[in-house]
Parts: C-alpha cells; structure tokens; sequence
C-alpha cells in the first residue's frame, strides 16, 4: 500500500518536473557570447556658475561578450542634441570636436570583473571598466565603475564618470566659451543589450 | 547748432546700432533648431546604394553629406522595412534594409512624427524623410557593420 503511494508520488513528481525543467530551460536560457546594444542612451552634462549645459544622444551602439568582457561603444557625434540650436553648431564646429572630420567617438575596452556577473541570474552586479576612449584624434585610458543589471533575461549596462575635456585636446583660452562650459563634464551611459 | 545736430543725429544712429546689435545676438543666441521636415530635400537614394556608398569610401560620403555645424544633408532614403523598434527617449526607429546588405539606414523619428511609424510594418517598401548623422561602416572594435543614422524622421509619399 505504502510502496504503491510511492509509487504515484514519483510519477506524479517527474510529470511535473519534466515541464518544469523544459520551462526553466527556456525562460531562463542565459544569454551568453556577444552582446549587442542599438538602444542606448549617452548624457553629457556641464556645470558652471554661470550656465548648465546638457545634451542626449540616442543613436550609439555598443558590444559585450560575456565571456571575455571585451566592452565597445560607438558614438556618432552629431547625434548629441542640445536645448540651443547656437550651442549645438559650436559643438559640432571646427573649434570644438569636428564632427565632420571625426564623425565618431569611440570606447574600446574590457569589463574586468566579468566573472562576478551571472548572466542567468537576475541581479544587480558592479563592475570595473578599463579601457581607450577615442575624441577627435586623441586617445586616453578611462578607469570607471558601472553596472550591470540582468532583469527577466534582460541585460542593461550603466556608468557615470567624468571626462576632462582638456585631455582631448577641446579647451578654450578665451570668450564665451571659457567661461560658460566646465573644465569637467559628467558623462552618464545607459545601454540595453540584446543577443546578437 | 550744426555740431549739435551731428552730435544728436549720431546718438540717434549709436543707439538704434546698438539696439539692432543687441537684437541679433539675443537672435542668434536663441535660435530655433532647424525644422528638418520644412526644409528642402538636398539628397534622393535607396539604403541600397547609400550603404554601398559609405562601405566604398567613407572619406569622401562625409565630404558630401555631412555638415561643419552639424546641418548636415535632408535626405530622402527609400527601402525595404527591416524593423521597428522604440528608442529610450521612446521614439520609433525604423531599420530600412535590404537581406543581403552588410549594413542599413537607422531612421529615428521624433516625437512630433512618431504617430506616422505606428502605421510602419515590416517588409514594406517606404521613403524616410531626415537629417544624416553618421554614415555607415565596419568597426573593429564593435566587429559588426554600423547603419547610416538618419534623425528627425517622417514618412513622405514620393512625388
């Protein structure tokens, strides 16, 4: 009598068990190899006494493997969108980053801590970011802290750091300009990515 | 008398000069974006040939189409519906692509055209309407081809 309840116990079980597991393999198939974002969002923001300036850009794409970390974004300049239409020129201008000669910025470099993030476990990882970020033709190391955020199989990256525009080879000696944008600007990333 | 009249005849012309200084800096400082849908069309292509275009020499495809101030060229780009997706400022993209093509022309549109890519499905045959922004290319770094950008987009029937 007791064997026979056993019995159906253990085939009532792997009935459930086995939708179970094909379910599970399905929801949560971790998204793994290269990643790739075409919906992203860069802000770039400049805080002086006398005037805060901000701009968007929703046109950059980026690219993450998960199993090495190698991190890439491309940044098409003139997509940047500024409240003023006269600040907008300037930043595009000769002057200032020359968009229609360099028409991209570039990141190239590596999450190092990738090992900590589980792909197929929703959760919320920090992660160190090291690499070349690439403006007009000038290349430097950028060290930061980000984060990546698995929801529902669903990958995110963000970041903040600040950007010394000086180091690119962007300053100015003299009017407006000089006084009215910072020495530093903060830049905040916001990426979605998606299996290739 | 006559001195005098030199002296308030140049005040008068210092003044309405300055005022009209003045007028136009604050002008200039607070112009409007350009309104890239009222503005004339400087280039008709297919993303077939516009891709094809930017993969041969992108060098020179920027000395055509894009602009020092960023007003670069209203394009009038026709091709097949590869997607339509939504952005993070929640405006539609629409990818117009050909299969066989190594890269398409990424249409983003813009709050005030969003209703008309509603009606956009995929597989249609469509002309977008827009602002080049960056054209498009292998990367290395990315390893994969990058679409042309086209912003400020709306479907426009062809005449």
């Amino acid at each position: 009598m007791l064997n026979q309840i056993i019995n159906t116990m253990k085939k009532l079980a792997s009935l459930f068990l086995i939708p179970a597991v094909i379910i599970s393999l399905v929801a949560f198939r971790p998204v793994a190899g290269k990643l790739v974002s075409k919906n992203a969002h860069i802000n770039f923001f400049s805080h002086t006494s006398v005037e805060d300036i901000t701009a968007n850009n929703y046109k950059v794409v980026s690219t993450l493997e998960t199993s090495t970390g190698d991190l890439a974004f491309s940044v098409p300049m003139q997509s940047f969108e500024f409240e003023k239409a006269l600040m907008q020129e300037h930043f595009n201008s000769g002057n200032f980053l020359d968009t229609k000669k360099f028409p991209k910025a570039k990141f190239d470099g590596k999450i190092t801590n990738i090992s900590t993030v589980n792909f197929s476990q929703d959760g919320v990882y920090e992660v160190d970011v090291t690499g070349n970020m690439t403006i007009k033709e000038t290349t430097k190391p950028v060290n930061t802290k980000g984060t990546i955020t698995i929801k529902g199989g669903k990958v995110n990256g963000s970041t903040k750091f600040n950007l010394v525009l000086a180091e690119y080879g962007i300053a100015f000696k003299k009017g407006k300009p000089s006084t009215n944008i910072a020495k530093e600007i903060e830049v905040k990333v916001n990426a979605d990515y998606l299996s290739e | 008398m006559k001195a005098k009249k030199i002296v308030k005849v140049g005040l008068i012309v210092f003044v309405v000069g300055a005022l009209a200084a003045g007028a136009i800096v604050i002008y200039l400082f607070n112009k409007p974006h350009r309104d890239v849908q009222n503005t004339d069309i400087d280039f008709k292509s297919n993303a077939s040939d516009l891709v094809a275009e930017y993969l041969s020499d992108p060098t020179k495809a920027n000395e055509k189409y894009l602009d020092e101030e960023g007003n670069s060229k209203i394009m009038a780009v026709t091709g097949k519906v590869h997607s339509v997706t939504k952005d993070m400022n929640n405006q539609f993209v629409v990818l117009l692509k050909e299969e066989s093509d190594k890269a398409g022309v990424s249409c983003t549109f813009s709050a005030a055209t969003n209703s008309s890519a509603e009606k956009i499905s995929v597989g249609q045959m469509i002309t977008i309407k827009g602002v080049i922004r960056s054209g498009a290319g292998y990367d290395a770094d990315l390893d994969l081809y990058e679409d042309v950008v086209i912003e400020k987009s709306d479907v426009i029937t062809e005449n």
